[in-house]
């Protein structure tokens, strides 16, 4: 499951697009939120040579979700659904899911959670 | 309160209809008991509202309908097809087939029916999307998948409740479910799928099968965007947007109050506008704004409820607010941010799940105190154990803490959280978060019978503003955007069937005294009336934070209506020394009337529950009593009350 870096920021960049067009519709602050968290992990990952420390703590995290993933013990309700890198229009590989988020399964708490922002429960 | 009408009316045109009652129980919640609680003699009475156990869930809200012998102002008048082009105006009154209030998915999904049969006017507070719809980025729950039923469904939804789920309500709305979903589908709102083509389905908490619809994390304004694209291509709906509702326009026939249509403030051109309707539709949402701290947009300020409550609309289960136990807390943020966050950043459960740690800040850990599995206990323990522990130290927060996780992780799984703390200057990777408790949907609401009927002819209720009896004591998941679709569709056939029997009022405009713009009023006093009103709004969302939170004693409860009453008294007595006179408008206090009149509301059904119940906890009653499973109903009756939020505007005594 070895994604190299480069595709990673090709699929961030995946990600921020739809985002963006949603933006001019609905709510600015998620969008903003979500856009912002997406743009800075690429601002500070170029910024990474000038020795900023922010980008740098950004930057490096990407890299490293690839090992710590593999460790982390199965959860409660979506045990093993946790699953990464996915574009849109890629499919979610444990669920079958196209298009959807990315990251570890929202719902796996119990609550509907994106990136650590809860919407519902 | 009595309205006078003129005697000798005129003859009647058409035929009438005389409505059978919809699901008749017993009617003995019309025994009630009037609470007029009077504080000082000077003052009038806090409530001018009577509450009371319905006995018998009853269903029926009206009994029959009566003749239009009584409405001498009627004509007959036939809807027709080319309506669009003769929704009349006459100056600022504009009339139309059908007014609904506010933007949200029940509304916009409601206006796109009816506009089959008429002309329709979409009134919205702010811009169309800016609703707690396009906040709900969960998903839609319905039985979608063949392994799932409507019984599961229907027994998750009323476990959730906590048995105060009216059974017929659950029934109908988990069984046409599925079926308002394909509509959305067929209307172009796009949600997830599987590689087998069928509809990706979640699982959320409280559900036992996978059945959530989502639209990747954006559900709520997937449905919002769908809608609105239909609505702006609809020929025969017009959207009147930055139009604030101010009252209906109600009279009484016989015991029967009737609603008319709706006075408006746009609030761009400064100008009151108002509505003539056959058919009225309060899609209005949530009152989160009574609180501090909500997840909910700065426009949920209970509009809706209040208007309804002041037209005597009957009003139910207020008690139920649900609550979020770790919304960010920006009092705890190293840098503050410069104006205060429009709605709660929620701080999700998986963060406790991964390992999160909950402290006080004193730095002990609590929630070992309150339940034995500690901080992996059910939400609701969590938000009463936090809400326990501020008001037992008097703080402001709590902290969370994951930062004994690897960094690598907590940025992995909660970058959003990471960004938006890291803003603000806090690391959570080295530093505990700052949470509290943060109001985030009302289960109460205007009594809706089964078609989204009230109590009062020609009006009808849909979405979060409604009490259907299908959240109970406590919403499940994702039921919310499920319920405001299944019944704005089932409002429409009832209302189809009011308009085609119904004339536009056509009497005296002077029946209703009009609303006025405070331009007599010197800027300087505006100025004061605006920054008044605004500390007055902060100072009643702290009373009702501290004495009708989440967990609550009678003691407490009778501060807070003590409290409001006299806040509400200072600032009215402050508006009208600075020559406020009562027919005026500004949004600012219109709203601040709203949020009294559901603050009071709140407060009133909050006491007379007698037991603890899915949200609502009280500690003098502790537990769940069997005998008292039924709703909290709040009638209007006849009042002595003068508080300002508690008349319509065109009821003020002059």
């Amino acid at each position: 499951m070895a994604i190299n870096l480069s595709r990673q920021f090709a699929s961030l960049v995946g990600l921020s697009a739809p985002k963006l067009a949603l933006a001019s519709a609905g709510s600015e602050s998620l969008a903003r939120s979500v856009v912002g968290s997406a743009v800075r992990r690429l601002g500070s990952s170029i910024e990474q040579p000038r020795g900023n420390p922010s980008g740098e703590l950004r930057g490096e995290a990407p890299k490293e979700i690839r090992p710590q993933q593999e460790e982390e013990e199965p959860r409660e309700e979506g045990g093993g659904e946790e699953d990464d890198e996915e574009e849109d229009g890629q499919v979610n590989k444990e669920t079958g899911e196209i298009g959807g988020p990315r990251g570890p399964e929202p719902t796996r708490y119990g609550d509907w959670e994106r990136n650590g922002r809860c919407y519902d429960f | 309160m009595t309205t006078v009408l003129p005697a000798g009316s005129g003859t009647l045109h058409y035929s009438v209809k005389i409505y059978k009652g919809q699901h008749f129980r017993r009617n003995s919640w019309v025994s009630v008991t009037a609470f007029k609680r009077c504080t000082q003699k000077d003052l009038s009475c806090a409530m001018s509202s009577s509450i009371c156990r319905s006995h018998g869930v009853s269903k029926s809200l009206k009994t029959q309908r009566y003749s239009f012998s009584h409405f001498p102002f009627y004509e007959s008048w036939k809807p027709s097809r080319t309506a669009v082009n003769s929704c009349l105006e006459d100056g600022s009154t504009k009339f139309f087939d059908f007014v609904v209030i506010g933007s949200g998915v029940a509304g916009l999904r409601y206006a796109l029916e009816v506009a089959k049969h008429g002309t329709v006017a979409v009134i919205t507070k702010a811009e169309p999307h800016e609703s707690n719809t396009n906040y709900a980025q969960g998903g839609v729950s319905a039985v979608l998948c063949p392994s799932d039923s409507v019984e599961s469904h229907m027994r998750d939804t009323i476990v959730a409740g906590a048995y105060l789920c009216d059974e017929e309500t659950v029934r109908v709305v988990c069984t046409e479910g599925p079926d308002r979903i394909r509509e959305l589908i067929a209307m172009g709102a796009s949600f997830d799928h599987g590689e087998d083509g069928n509809l990706h389905l979640a699982r959320e908490g409280g559900h036992s099968h996978h059945r959530i619809v989502h639209a990747a994390d954006m559900t709520g304004r997937e449905i919002e965007r769908a809608l609105l694209e239909a609505v702006v291509n609809d020929p025969n709906i017009s959207m009147f947007q930055h139009h604030f509702a101010i009252d209906l326009l109600t009279s009484q026939g016989g015991s029967e109050t009737v609603c008319h249509g709706v006075d408006t403030l746009n609030t761009e051109s400064l100008e009151v506008v108002r509505f003539i309707s056959k058919v009225t539709l309060l899609a209005s949402g949530g009152a989160g704004h009574i609180y501090p701290t909500t997840t909910n947009p700065p426009v949920a300020t209970g509009d809706g409820i209040a208007m309804a409550h002041r037209a005597e609309a009957v009003i139910s289960n207020m008690e139920f607010v649900q609550f979020h136990p770790t919304a960010l807390a920006d009092e705890g943020l190293p840098i503050k941010p410069e104006k205060s966050r429009e709605n709660a950043f929620l701080v999700t459960e998986a963060v406790r799940g991964d390992g999160g740690i909950l402290y006080n800040l004193a730095k002990e850990r609590f929630m070992p105190l309150y339940d034995e599995r500690e901080e992996l206990a059910p939400r609701d323990v969590v938000a009463r154990s936090i809400d326990d522990q501020l008001k037992k130290w008097n703080e402001k927060y709590v902290l969370l803490n994951i930062s004994h996780k690897p960094k690598e992780q907590i940025l992995a799984h909660f970058p959003n959280i990471a960004a938006e703390c890291l803003k603000y200057g806090l690391d959570i990777t080295s530093q505990p978060i700052p949470v509290v408790p943060a109001a985030h949907y009302m289960c109460g609401g205007v009594r809706a019978g089964l078609q989204g009927e009230t109590n009062v002819s020609g009006l009808y209720v849909a979405g979060e503003v409604a009490c259907t009896g299908l959240h109970g004591a406590n919403r499940l998941a994702s039921n919310s955007l499920l319920e405001a679709l299944v019944f704005a569709r089932r409002a429409v056939q009832p209302s189809i069937d009011h308009m085609s029997q119904s004339g536009f009022y056509v009497g005296p405009s002077s029946r209703w005294a009009r609303p006025v713009m405070p331009s007599s009023l010197p800027s300087s006093a505006m100025d004061d009336i605006l920054n008044v009103t605004e500390q007055m709004r902060k100072d009643l969302q702290s009373i009702m934070w501290e004495y009708v939170g989440i967990v609550r004693s009678t003691r407490r409860l009778e501060s807070a209506e003590k409290k409001i009453h006299e806040l509400e008294t200072q600032w009215e007595k402050f508006l009208f020394q600075q020559g406020w006179e009562p027919t005026m408008v500004a949004l600012e206090a219109c709203e601040m009337r709203n949020l009294f009149c559901c603050a009071k509301l709140v407060v009133s059904s909050a006491l007379a529950r007698h037991e603890s119940r899915g949200l609502h906890y009280t500690i003098d009653f502790p537990h769940v009593e069997e005998s008292m499973r039924l709703p909290t109903i709040i009638l209007p009756c006849s009042t002595v009350s003068t508080t300002w939020s508690s008349r319509q505007l065109h009821k003020q005594p002059v």
